[in-house]
């Protein structure tokens, strides 16, 4: 089939050392990219019927999270109807992360649950493992 | 006083040897340390930059380019024979639709562009509907249960068959690709004459349909 070829994934988590004050509310950055002539649905994507972007957490020794925090998305319209609008993300986003840490280093493992569309068509929602390391002192 | 004399001359070498010793042991130390917490970052930095996932896209925007002309190995042939349940239970064949222009529309719940052209489908099969004109949905991610997509197609107000997709249906079809919607055209004698990966206009999907319908049967 000559149907069009797509990338196997279509967000990248670029990770970056992060470091934060112990025992106190700091904010970790989560930065994630989402490849070119792509978009995913945003945290709250303006229709109960389509998947929003989330962020799972696992458990970690000495860390503390709160909710992960996204930020507002762009309105998007499929160019074939310009009335019908979405609720995405394009190019980089930042998801920030509360956490309160004890002293040290931390790893947490999460899971980003995303759902792509180009400006025609869509594919199956995938999730993106990631790994926040960061220090706390 | 000169035995004091003598044992301090002694002493004092020895004294800062000492403090040598002392001194050598510590930056040792703080330099092994310092290695050792270097390599502790650096197998996480391993670790983090292992989450990474890169990502080189085989053909992008092609889908955007390709978006209403997508083609399809199955372009000219008779379109794949399938049996498959709607969401009734109901056992429903393409057999049933034979003699009849037919869009076979693949499409997802969490597929937007193919909620913006599930309406018009639905206005399409009634408007010509005298002239044979037949929809069919099949649902791609029938994993979600019948009721989310009842719920969906509802709030739609589609009418036409939504019929739950099987692995051996969807090879058929779509072989190994993703994309949604994908769009078969089917004219009376069964044969596929045109496929369309993604959404288009409205006014492009119903010159479509009207295609199908002049085909004929050859």
């Amino acid at each position: 089939m000559n149907a069009p070829a797509t990338p196997k994934d279509y967000v990248q988590y670029a990770a970056e050392p992060q470091t934060v004050a112990a025992n106190k509310l700091a904010n970790l950055e989560i930065r994630f990219h989402v490849v070119q002539g792509f978009h995913i649905n945003s945290h709250t994507p303006r229709s109960k019927f389509l998947i929003p972007t989330t962020l799972t957490l696992q458990p970690a020794t000495g860390v503390k999270p709160a909710m992960p925090e996204f930020p507002t998305g762009q309105l998007y319209s499929f160019a074939f109807d310009p009335s019908e609008k979405v609720d995405v993300y394009a190019g980089s986003f930042t998801v920030k992360l509360p956490v309160v840490a004890a002293a040290g280093e931390h790893a947490i493992d999460a899971t980003l649950r995303y759902q792509a569309c180009d400006n025609a068509s869509c594919y199956p929602p995938k999730t993106l493992a990631v790994k926040i390391l960061f220090t706390a002192r | 006083m000169r035995g004091a004399f003598a044992r301090k001359d002694v002493l004092e070498p020895m004294r800062r040897s000492l403090l040598l010793l002392i001194m050598i042991a510590g930056i040792a130390l703080i330099a092994w340390s310092g290695w050792k917490n270097l390599s502790q970052r650096r197998g996480m930095l391993r670790a983090q930059q292992d989450s990474r996932v890169d990502l080189i896209p085989d053909k992008q925007g092609a889908v955007a380019d390709d978006s209403t002309g997508g083609q399809s190995q199955l372009k000219g042939k008779p379109a794949p024979a399938f049996t498959l349940a709607n969401l009734e239970g109901k056992r429903v064949s393409l057999s049933d639709f034979k003699g009849r222009p037919l869009l076979i529309n693949y499409w997802g719940t969490y597929c937007a562009p193919c909620k913006i052209e599930m309406p018009w489908l639905q206005e399409f099969s009634k408007k010509y509907a005298a002239d044979g004109f037949q929809v069919v949905g099949i649902t791609y991610d029938s994993e979600v249960g019948r009721d989310t997509i009842a719920r969906d197609t509802k709030q739609l107000g589609v009418t036409y068959p939504i019929l739950l997709s099987d692995p051996k249906v969807e090879k058929d079809y779509l072989s190994n690709t993703e994309v949604l919607p994908m769009s078969f055209y089917v004219n009376k004698a069964g044969k596929v004459i045109e496929v369309t990966a993604g959404a288009g206009s409205k006014d492009q999907l119903e010159s479509m349909v009207k295609e199908i319908i002049a085909a004929g049967g050859n």
